[in-house]
């Protein structure tokens, strides 16, 4: 019964994330302190991944079936996405995001205690289900981060000092995401197939789904051909984000829900 | 394409247009299009059948090409070729899908909703007309980059191409796709199926159901409130599986499950393993109050179709129930008949299609009264002939998002 274990495992990762989080705030100041911050998130990361293989073991089914669950994965997958951009662009305020918010899904989960059930219906038996569903969430991961990014800009820009260098990782970011979204909307109409007998239905998932990507869609347009209209393209990324926390989150709470496939189940 | 450098004041519809003629003219359709909602008569959907669907598929690709390769200079044609038609028709095309995405698309008795048509965006004229219009640009500008292909442009003919023909064979495809159901009982061959529209469909070979599986997974536990019926913990949720030898808690309560029978029926005192239709899963209880120590024992059933269901009560407000178990695996045993007397044998599962002559058999569902006694299979037979276009859109566009994360990859700082 491990998510009845969650409250330990994630108190243990909250608790090493949040002093990494205060020795990278002293870190702007004495830089060698980072190196800690960087050891711990990590332990706080293996810990998390350690969780997730018990969870799997123990639930013998993907865990990818409740809401809760899809939160776990979003934790697990952001603060990768935050080293390897750390890496990459060496934003210590990017990094220290994408573990807050990592900490923020797992309060969330904490106390919204969710369903450990086995069972797993016979639609969602599938080989598409697992990189359906991962495919997604690491692409939500990488666009809420690029949507930080957005709002980092609109904050600078109000300072008066924007740099376009910020655009550019909103870029890199959205294109990563973008790339893995057309994946999981395609992988999802492909398994519809096997499973329903037709690859799209527009089912309100569906149409969110659509909407998301399109959304995207309009910013990477948008971005190429006017590359110095930086407030008008940071204010479609955000509202893109909202078009996507609608599919993820929204769509239970719509009048068209009761009519979807993709409704999270309760028990 | 910077025209941040070049700001020059500039007349509406003065050549070339920009995004202001763009939205003009993408409302203007928009319009025309529920004008059209509004006073057409005809209540059925525009579809095309095969061949007009494919002559119009040629048609449409030819023009574009004689359009793009001897008129590119017109106006027109110029216009659409440029990124404000694009950006506009994906604008609009994406506030009428989330109209779909808010309002619910089923009959409604809202007048206005009934009369523009809002409750069936997708053969809306609006949509179709924009849809239209997004179709044009994304085919003219996939020509245009196939004619000057340079391999710098393999991830963006990928990525359109991909799109336009999954998206045109899509919308073409739904007038020659047939989806049939059909009730199979066991024993019995059947060949009339049903379609979409409730006309009978008689097919070319017959269905014989040898069997019909249904795995269960064990029933579940749950606390009931005695005044409300309602599940009485965490929520309704974290229900537990009935396993032999196991222990639960829930609130102050202790329940250890003694014995878990998956088919039984009581006799007298106790229940015993039987098999026989409608027997219903049964479990042996103890449950012991924490605060005080006392110990019920009793047996508990979800009953079924057949048998009721008896649950324990353990205290003023609270019983102790066992929910109908939630299936695991559905198949149908089959043999496919053929006039020529051939005889297919095949078994059908959820997620599980069988191909044959054109068709994909696919196991739908089943009598879920009865459940696991179910002597019926639905089975649903699905046609379309354009899904092999659809599919090489697919993977085109599947390739091209694996070449757009090797290009968003090498975005960086100094770039």
């Amino acid at each position: 019964m491990t998510w009845i274990d969650f409250p330990l495992y994630s108190s243990i990762i909250i608790i090493l994330w949040f002093i990494g989080l205060v020795f990278l705030a002293i870190s702007y100041k004495k830089h060698s302190i980072f190196k800690i911050a960087n050891v711990l998130f990590v332990a706080g990361w293996v810990v998390m991944i350690l969780f997730v293989v018990k969870l799997w073991l123990e639930l013998d089914r993907p865990p990818m079936r409740t809401l809760g669950e899809t939160r776990l994965w979003y934790a697990t997958f952001l603060p990768l996405i935050g080293f390897v951009t750390y890496i990459r662009w060496k934003y210590k305020w990017f990094l220290a995001y994408s573990i807050a918010m990592a900490s923020m899904f797992l309060v969330i989960n904490y106390l919204n205690p969710e369903t450990y059930s086995k069972t797993l219906m016979p639609a969602l038996q599938s080989p598409w289900f697992i990189p359906h569903v991962l495919v997604y969430l690491f692409s939500y991961a990488v666009l809420a981060a690029s949507s930080i990014v957005a709002i980092k800009g609109w904050y600078d820009s109000y300072q008066g000092n924007f740099k376009i260098e910020t655009l550019k990782l909103a870029d890199n970011l959205v294109y990563i995401g973008f790339a893995f979204l057309t994946l999981g909307l395609l992988f999802g109409a492909l398994w519809a197939k096997e499973a329903w007998g037709h690859y799209w239905t527009w089912d309100p998932k569906e149409v969110w789904a659509f909407l998301t990507w399109m959304g995207y869609l309009i910013y990477i347009h948008y971005r190429h051909f006017h590359m110095h209209n930086s407030k008008q393209a940071l204010t479609i990324l955000a509202l893109a984000f909202v078009v996507l926390l609608v599919c993820w989150f929204g769509v239970n709470y719509l009048p068209v829900a009761t009519t979807s496939v993709h409704t999270y189940t309760q028990y | 394409m910077n025209e941040n450098n070049i700001k020059i004041q500039r007349n509406l519809w003065e050549n070339p247009w920009g995004y202001v003629e763009s939205f003009f003219i993408g409302t203007g359709l928009i319009i025309t299009g529920l004008f059209l909602e509004v006073f057409s008569t005809s209540g059925s959907a525009f579809t095309l059948s095969y061949p007009f669907n494919l002559i119009f598929l040629i048609g449409y690709v030819l023009v574009l090409f004689v359009l793009y390769k001897w008129f590119s200079t017109t106006q027109l044609i110029r216009w659409l070729t440029k990124v404000p038609a694009s950006i506009s028709s994906i604008v609009l095309v994406t506030v009428l899908v989330m109209i779909m995405g808010i309002i619910p698309q089923v009959s409604s008795e809202n007048k206005i909703i009934n009369n523009l048509g809002l409750n069936h965006i997708t053969s809306n004229w609006a949509f179709l007309l924009i849809l239209f219009q997004f179709l044009t640009c994304l085919g003219l500008i996939s020509i245009k980059r196939i004619l000057q292909f340079k391999w710098s442009n393999f991830g963006f003919i990928l990525n359109h191409t991909g799109l336009f023909l999954a998206l045109i064979a899509g919308i073409l495809g739904t007038g020659d796709l047939q989806r049939l159901s059909l009730d199979v009982y066991e024993g019995k061959p059947s060949w009339i199926a049903t379609d979409m529209n409730n006309q009978k469909v008689e097919l070319p070979f017959a269905f014989y159901l040898k069997d019909f599986l249904i795995d269960e997974y064990n029933p579940k536990l749950a606390l009931v409130d005695n005044k409300t019926g309602s599940i009485a913990h965490n929520d309704g949720k974290n229900l537990y599986l009935v396993e032999k030898g196991e222990t639960y808690y829930f609130n102050n309560f202790e329940v250890k499950i003694d014995d878990f029978l998956p088919n039984a029926i009581r006799f007298g005192m106790r229940y015993e393993a039987v098999n026989e239709i409608g027997s219903p899963p049964a479990a042996k209880i103890s449950v012991k109050n924490i605060e005080n120590d006392a110990i019920q024992t009793a047996w508990i059933s979800s009953g079924s179709f057949r048998y009721p269901y008896e649950s324990l009560k353990i205290s003023e407000d609270y019983s102790v129930v066992m929910t109908i178990p939630e299936v695991k695996k559905f198949s149908s045993d089959i043999d496919i008949l053929t006039k020529e007397g051939e005889r297919i044998s095949t078994v059908l599962e959820v997620n599980k299609p069988f191909k044959y002559k054109g068709w994909k058999i696919y196991q739908l569902s089943y009598d879920d009264k009865m459940g696991k006694w179910s002597n019926l299979s639905v089975l649903e037979l699905v046609k379309d002939p354009w899904l092999p276009l659809i599919y090489i859109g697919i993977f085109m566009m599947i390739a091209g998002a694996v070449y757009m994360f090797w290009m968003g990859n090498k975005i960086t700082k100094n770039q």
